[in-house]
């Protein structure tokens, strides 16, 4: 790491889950061990092969932006990112109402994996059904990918750069790991941060359902179960995340809550498969963050895994874990947060991210849900059955995405929080 | 469709288009356009949801002389009076 490298650290977390859409509720409703997967009602569930999935209640997503007074602007992923945007802006102390009051230019850097899918949806609708003559006006900018990043720019007046990185599920992990750098280089002194991702619409949804990664097991409950000897593909879900994340020396200035540290990114392409991963490039990815946050590999002491539950994803990422981490890896403990709302897609890293930061505050991570009888090609040390306690306040995110995008992010406990916990690590 | 029934479609079209906080409901054929907070680029969403809503197809340009709801409603009232039995939507 850079000597002259400047301290990151959160200060601000917004969550739109299927499990819900505030950091307690979300906390209390993995720690109870209830899974946010039903079925589904967005589309016709009798039409797909998976007819389950992770669904935010719409009402949520409308309740949160009443909450920051900002009225929808009619697409499900840009109202998703921009209550999630706005809880973590009221949650950093930088907003009242749509008003930000930071004096610094903020930056918005937001994933998604599919962008504005449900404006898409309704533009080629009618595209087909009426022609040319039938496509609304501001179809562009309704459908632009970073429609996302431009709408909370305008909505909470943050003057600094806006842009949206789309690589699959890495997306918002990728969101992160380039607003760390913006700050630790000094670009920047605070950035808005997430990813977003609504993928139940009749038409990317069918994408999904023919592409033969998802799971056929109807039940709710048992159908996500990554890293388990029975897992048959994964389970989608929608929703969003966002991280005001700052210099040490700005948070502290202003007095800012500090809920944790981003330590370190590192990412890579496995120049191989456009889905098949490979651990190469994923074991890639992790050095190269371990080596930005300048830890060795005995001080995680967890591992959010990315762990989809497809049967190539579980098996290759516990390899290329092993094989970045080497014999420490044995003792880790490893957890996949999937089980509990699905794979959020390009949101899904963000949303992993807070978890993965609550967890760390309270010292505690959530189980993986349905890891019966773990895969023996699959040899982690997984969280099985009940929480646990973290053997260290340093914790790895890890994302893998289709197109070979790896992307990995470490956290750290903030310092107060670690020296609380010392005795218990 | 009398002036009353456009009015309120009007009304949650307007709403819908316009990202103004405006109070709908108060929206009444006095009232301006220009009052109703729509810009260059959601005028062009409330001139296609008003296509859509009523079937009818215009050029944008013919709303050059509308300033009031009112006068828009006569407006649509003038482009509805197609030829009867018309499959197409009307053109005005």
């Amino acid at each position: 790491m850079n000597e002259s490298a400047r301290r990151v650290v959160v200060t601000g977390t917004g969550l739109i889950t299927p499990l819900g859409s505030d950091e307690e509720t979300v906390w209390t409703a993995m720690m109870q061990k209830r899974c946010g997967i039903r079925r589904l009602t967005l589309v016709n569930p009798s039409d797909y092969k998976t007819p389950i999935g992770g669904e935010v209640e719409t009402d949520a997503i409308n309740a949160i932006l009443r909450q920051v007074g900002v009225e929808p602007v009619g697409d499900r992923t840009v109202d998703m990112a921009l209550a999630a945007a706005g809880a973590a802006l009221r949650a950093a102390g930088l907003s009242e109402s749509s008003k930000v009051m930071a004096p610094p230019p903020i930056p918005v850097i937001f994933g998604t994996g599919i962008g504005a899918s449900h404006s898409l949806y309704h533009a080629f609708e009618s595209f087909f059904q009426k022609g040319v003559r039938g496509l609304r006006p501001t179809s562009v900018p309704r459908c632009m990918a970073n429609a996302i990043s431009a709408q909370i720019s305008i909505t909470f007046r943050l003057t600094g750069a806006n842009y949206v990185i789309v690589s699959a599920c890495t997306s918002s992990t990728t969101a992160a790991g380039v607003a760390f750098r913006m700050i630790r280089d000094g670009y920047a002194e605070c950035v808005l941060c997430g990813g977003a991702d609504a993928v139940f619409d009749p038409f990317v949804y069918a994408g999904w359902n023919n592409l033969g990664v998802m799971s056929k097991n109807p039940d709710p409950l048992s159908a996500c179960r990554p890293f388990d000897s029975r897992r048959d593909g994964c389970v989608l879900g929608e929703g969003a995340g966002a991280l005001v994340i700052e210099s040490l020396h700005h948070a502290m200035a202003r007095g800012a809550r500090i809920r944790g540290e981003i330590l370190g990114y590192g990412e890579s392409s496995d120049a191989s498969h456009i889905t098949s991963p490979s651990v190469e490039g994923q074991a890639l990815a992790i050095r190269d963050a371990m080596s930005s946050a300048g830890i060795v590999p005995e001080q995680i002491g967890f591992i959010n895994a990315h762990g989809t539950a497809t049967r190539a994803n579980d098996e290759c990422e516990s390899k290329s874990i092993l094989a970045a981490l080497g014999p420490a890896a044995a003792s880790i403990p490893a957890a996949s947060n999937k089980s509990f709302f699905g794979h959020l897609l390009g949101a899904s890293g963000v949303v992993e991210s807070i978890v993965t930061l609550i967890g760390l505050e309270r010292g505690i991570m959530p189980p993986n849900l349905n890891l019966d009888d773990p895969d023996p090609s699959c040899n982690l040390c997984f969280v099985r059955g009940e929480a646990t306690k973290v053997k260290s306040p340093v914790a790895m995110k890890n994302s893998f995405g289709f197109g070979g995008n790896n992307a990995v992010l470490i956290l750290r406990a903030w310092e107060e929080t670690s020296e609380r916990q010392r005795h218990s690590y | 469709m009398n002036d009353n029934d456009i009015l309120i479609r009007l009304r949650h079209l307007m709403k819908q288009s316009s990202q103004a906080k405006v109070d709908w409901e108060a929206v009444r054929t006095d009232s301006t356009i220009a009052s109703l907070g729509f810009d260059s680029l959601t005028i062009l969403d409330l001139v296609y949801d008003i296509q859509q809503e009523f079937r009818v197809e215009f050029e944008a340009e013919k709303l050059a002389g509308v300033r009031t709801v009112g006068d828009l409603i006569a407006f649509l009232k003038s482009c509805m009076g197609g030829a009867p039995g018309e499959k197409s939507a009307p053109r005005c």
